[in-house]
């Protein structure tokens, strides 16, 4: 009985020990489930079909330019490489209008026709129709929309998600405002973690170190949406005075709030990494003459370098699955940013902001989950970077 | 070899004068920026700490009453991750010391923990969702978010655990061992009662993160209003931390609504203070029972 | 062996907490519009004062997710700030619901600037111009020059759909605009930003920003957004507020839904800075 209890609660721990790495598999599975099948879809929302005259000589448009028609800056086909006539537009909607109820039918039974009449007499229109709403899809000529991407997904410069009814999804301008405000950040944070780490490592005294480490700690206990709090209430104001801007929701706000929450990170990381070389080649070089300074900017820092890079490494990714502070506070424009005093758009705060809204298992879903993928391969990339780089002090 | 071509003692001397000096101001200014936060949080938010505020729910659309509904929500969410993540978490890290081998496999289970505890949370969020919330059916509820605070605060409970195994001499097992009891018995009998303590503070730490974590339960479990407390885990609950984004952002009168979030935003740093300062004292307690011996 | 103690008593307290499941008489969802949200607080307030026994729960997130939320049965009440679109309709078909869609309240959205903006009014050409970043500095439309910070919603509200119809002539938004993830951080961001444009709903006017008259007839008639306006319909960007539920559990949200339309209900409704339906 005792032999069999034990066995049993020896293969729960053993199980348990495997937890993590079963959840990470999962998390893989579940995002990338939904990421990938993002991949090859069409931008065109699920059950609807742009339709054009049969006479209408294009193979096929991009999601930008579908987008680029309903906003009007596309008036003509031949702009897209086919006739030249005048691109009319033409919703579900209109037709209700164009047409009465009978010619419709109840249910759009007779829609097609409706649809084939209008077509008929105005060459350059463009309906964009339900599929619901068509009896037989398949006898009208629907334009084919390009299929996304991952190319595409990541090169496209603009992110309309929720356009109707063709979506644009660009991520690049997201990554990149991810990148720039989490590079800005360790860049701000550095020099003071550093000095931080120094300070603790090398030159404070015990008493010091034992008061000062538990603020440190105290610093990264602070809850992300604390930061935004603080962010959007003090650093958005303070920054758009000091710099005169028109807009205090930037970039930059966004890289000194995560700097702050970067700090902890750097500091401890680093601090280990100093106090970690063993104290003979500390002694060895001041046995050679040179200050406790020299010392440390030219033996300690050089040596300890793997580890405080493999902080910044730490920093940074941290810094770029920061969601809440950064949505608060860099006013969420998709737009490439071009200079840090203009607002950004990061990843996270965007899957934050919408996919509450988007509705379960459509498009905008996917893309929120493949955006999602994005960041778990960032992430997963600077972990073993971490991973490798202490593997590496260890030899 | 290394030369030191600049070594007059006097520029030497000075030079190290200076430098040190600019350490100390940064980490100084890094310290002044705590404090900042610290006081601007503290100095307003303090005024509107009442019994009232802790025991009431939000009225007249958030711009009076107080957040009970929220610091019961987080205090749900908090409960239910920590008993789902700590039983794990301590097991796990109980392998991971005592019973893997070095080599592949046990790499493979700390790089695997590792990278779990670098996803943001927003992906855990996602996964939250993709999992707890749809694909198990349970929709947004205390349980799916318990579930997902969980996974997330697993690697820490999971390595503050081995850090405090780590710390435990080899000798006590070795004796255990020689008595002819046997590995479990010792784990539990003679291991675990000396590391406990430190075990404990991991939990305590987790509890910290958890009670602070937004992203995850954006999606999983928060309410932006529910003045009933929840009756069952399949409810939704409000949060503090997300309560904290809400009255932020939203609201008819942000100028109204602002005492209120600073007090929201007392009571999540004060939360952070409490458990920072018991897992100081823990460690400390710990440290000196462990030089006594 | 300590914890062998203290894990049990936590189990115990759990179910000690969770325990007492009494399920509520009526525990009621409304889900959706971020515009609805703090008509809908009120009115719960008001309404779980006259019957404490009962429980409602209201969860924001957009009109869209409130909709999404109904088909998948995972709420009571949509609260909408925008019509049921066609295809919405068609999938709430498929679904087996046939919904009722019930006015609460009605809404006029304000276009708003910074009070020390010297520009007061605004054709709806202008605005479209302005929003769709064909229009970038406050000198093209009779301003001091200064370039024009636009505000706006996530992309995912029902506001942002509505402006985007009725007021941006369908186009899509030009991509320098600011989204903000509610109308409470729009104002507090235009009451910071001295070029900044906006639009929110009447509840959320303050004395930090200014409103702009609007013109629908290229410039000749100029209305303010003010409750009179609104309720003579004179003042053109204004939308209704909707309820939406399935017909099969009419029965049970009637009482809530009594409740809102009755006077006390809709005096609670011009109390948040809506219009009444009556």
């Amino acid at each position: 009985m005792q032999r069999t209890l034990e066995k049993g609660v020896e293969i729960l721990i053993k199980t348990c020990g495997y937890f993590t790495s079963v959840v990470v598999i999962l998390i893989v599975i579940f995002l990338f489930k939904e990421g990938i099948s993002f991949i090859g879809s069409s931008p065109v929302e699920e059950g609807f079909s742009i339709i054009v005259s049969k006479s209408n000589s294009l193979q096929s448009i991009t999601s930008q330019q579908a987008k680029n028609i309903f906003d009007g800056k596309i008036t003509n086909w031949s702009e897209l490489g086919g006739d030249a006539s005048d691109i009319k537009l033409f919703s579900l909607e209109d037709l209700s209008k164009i047409f009465s109820e009978e010619e419709l039918g109840n249910d759009f039974e007779n829609s097609d026709k409706c649809i084939e009449k209008l077509l008929d007499s105005i060459p350059g229109a463009m309906v964009a129709m339900l599929d619901a709403a068509l009896p037989d899809k398949h006898a009208l000529n629907v334009l084919p929309l390009d299929k996304i991407t991952l190319y595409k997904f990541l090169a496209d410069t603009e992110w309309f998600p929720t356009a109707k009814p063709v979506g644009v999804f660009g991520a690049l301008p997201l990554l990149l405002g991810t990148l720039l405000v989490s590079f800005m950040a360790i860049l701000f944070a550095l020099p003071f973690g550093l000095a931080g780490a120094i300070y603790l490592a090398e030159i404070a005294d015990k008493r010091v170190r034992n008061f000062l480490k538990p603020l440190i700690e105290l610093l990264s206990g602070i809850p992300s949406v604390v930061y935004g709090f603080f962010g959007l209430v003090v650093i958005v104001p303070f920054v758009q005075n000091l710099f005169d801007l028109s807009v205090g929701e930037t970039a930059l706000s966004g890289s000194i709030v995560l700097a702050i929450m970067a700090l902890p990170t750097i500091i401890t990381v680093s601090e280990d990494a100093i106090r970690s070389i063993p104290s003979d080649v500390r002694q060895a070089s001041l046995a050679l003459g040179a200050s406790h300074w020299q010392t440390i900017t030219r033996v300690l820092v050089p040596y300890a370098a793997s580890g405080i890079s493999a902080a910044i490494i730490l920093g940074v990714g941290r810094a770029i699955g920061e969601t809440m502070a950064v949505l608060m506070v860099t006013g969420n424009a998709a737009i490439i940013p071009y200079g840090l005093t203009h607002p950004v758009r990061t990843i996270p705060a965007t899957i934050a902001a919408e996919l509450g809204e988007a509705s379960f298992g459509g498009l905008h879903f996917k893309a929120l989950f493949a955006l999602g993928c994005i960041l778990f391969i960032i992430t997963f990339v600077t972990n073993y970077m971490v991973d490798s780089i202490s593997r590496k002090r260890k030899i | 070899m290394i030369v030191f071509p600049d070594s007059s003692d006097q520029t030497k001397r000075w030079s190290q004068i200076f430098f040190f000096g600019l350490a100390r101001i940064l980490s100084i200014f890094i310290i002044v920026i705590l404090l900042v936060i610290l006081y601007f949080i503290i100095s307003r938010g303090i005024s509107v700490i009442s019994w009232e505020f802790l025991t009431a729910a939000p009225k007249e659309s958030m711009t009076q009453g107080g957040i009970m509904p929220a610091i019961i929500g987080t205090l749900y969410l908090i409960l239910y991750s920590m008993l789902i993540a700590f039983p794990i978490g301590v097991m796990a890290g109980i392998y991971v010391h005592e019973y893997s081998k070095d080599g592949p496999v046990k790499r493979f289970i700390k790089m695997m923990t590792n990278n779990l505890s670098g996803i943001p949370s927003i992906v855990f969020g996602l996964f939250g969702m993709a999992l707890f919330v749809n694909y198990l059916n349970f929709g947004a509820s205390i349980l799916a978010g318990s579930l997902t605070l969980a996974l997330l605060s697993l690697p820490l409970i999971i390595r503050t655990t081995e850090e405090s195994l780590k710390s435990v001499d080899q000798g006590f097992r070795n004796g255990s061992y020689a008595l002819g009891a046997s590995k479990l018995y010792t784990i539990r009998k003679v291991v675990l009662p000396i590391a406990f303590p430190n075990i404990i503070t991991g939990l305590i730490l987790s509890i910290g993160r958890v009670s602070g974590e937004t992203a995850p339960i954006l999606f999983t479990a928060a309410a932006y209003f529910l003045p009933k407390l929840p009756s069952s885990v399949m409810e939704q609950c409000m949060a503090l931390p997300y309560h904290l984004y809400v009255i932020t952002t939203s609201g008819t009168e942000v100028a109204k609504t602002r005492p209120m979030a600073y007090g929201t935003a007392l009571v999540l740093i004060m939360i952070v203070l409490v458990v920072n300062l018991v897992a100081n004292l823990l460690r400390n307690y710990f440290a000196s029972k462990v030089k006594m011996k | 062996m300590k914890s062998f103690y203290v894990i049990p008593l936590l189990i115990l307290f759990a179910i000690a907490c969770g325990g007492t499941k009494q399920k509520a008489d009526l525990a009621l969802n409304l889900k959706g519009s971020d515009t609805v949200l703090p008509l809908a607080q009120k009115t719960t307030e008001g309404f779980l004062k006259a019957n404490p026994e009962l429980s409602v729960a209201v969860v924001g997130g957009g009109s869209g997710t409130g909709i999404t939320a109904l088909m998948d049965g995972n709420t009571d009440i949509a609260m909408s700030s925008r019509d049921l679109k066609i295809e919405e309709k068609i999938k709430l078909k498929e679904k087996g619901l046939d919904v009722q869609v019930v006015t609460i309240g009605i809404d006029a959205l304000a276009v708003v600037v910074h009070p020390s903006n010297s520009v007061s009014k605004l054709t709806r050409e202008q605005i479209e111009g302005i929003f769709t970043g064909a229009i970038t500095n406050w000198s093209e439309v009779g301003g001091e020059n200064m370039e024009i910070v636009c505000y706006s919603r996530e992309n995912s509200s029902g506001t942002y759909e509505f402006f985007k119809e009725h007021v941006l002539n369908k186009k899509n938004y030009g991509n320098t605009v600011l989204n903000m993830p509610a109308t409470g951080a729009i104002v507090q961001s235009i009451g910071q930003t001295k070029g900044a444009i906006g639009y929110i709903g009447l509840a959320y006017i303050t004395p930090e920003v200014k409103t702009i008259d609007v013109s629908y007839d290229g410039g000749q008639n100029y209305y303010a957004p003010n409750f009179d306006n609104a309720m003579n319909k004179t003042y053109p960007i204004s939308r209704p507020l909707y309820y939406i539920f399935d017909q099969k559990i009419e029965t049970k949200i009637k009482p809530y839904l009594d409740y809102c339309l009755s006077a006390e209900g809709q005096q609670l409704v011009k109390d948040v800075g809506y219009l009444p339906v009556q």
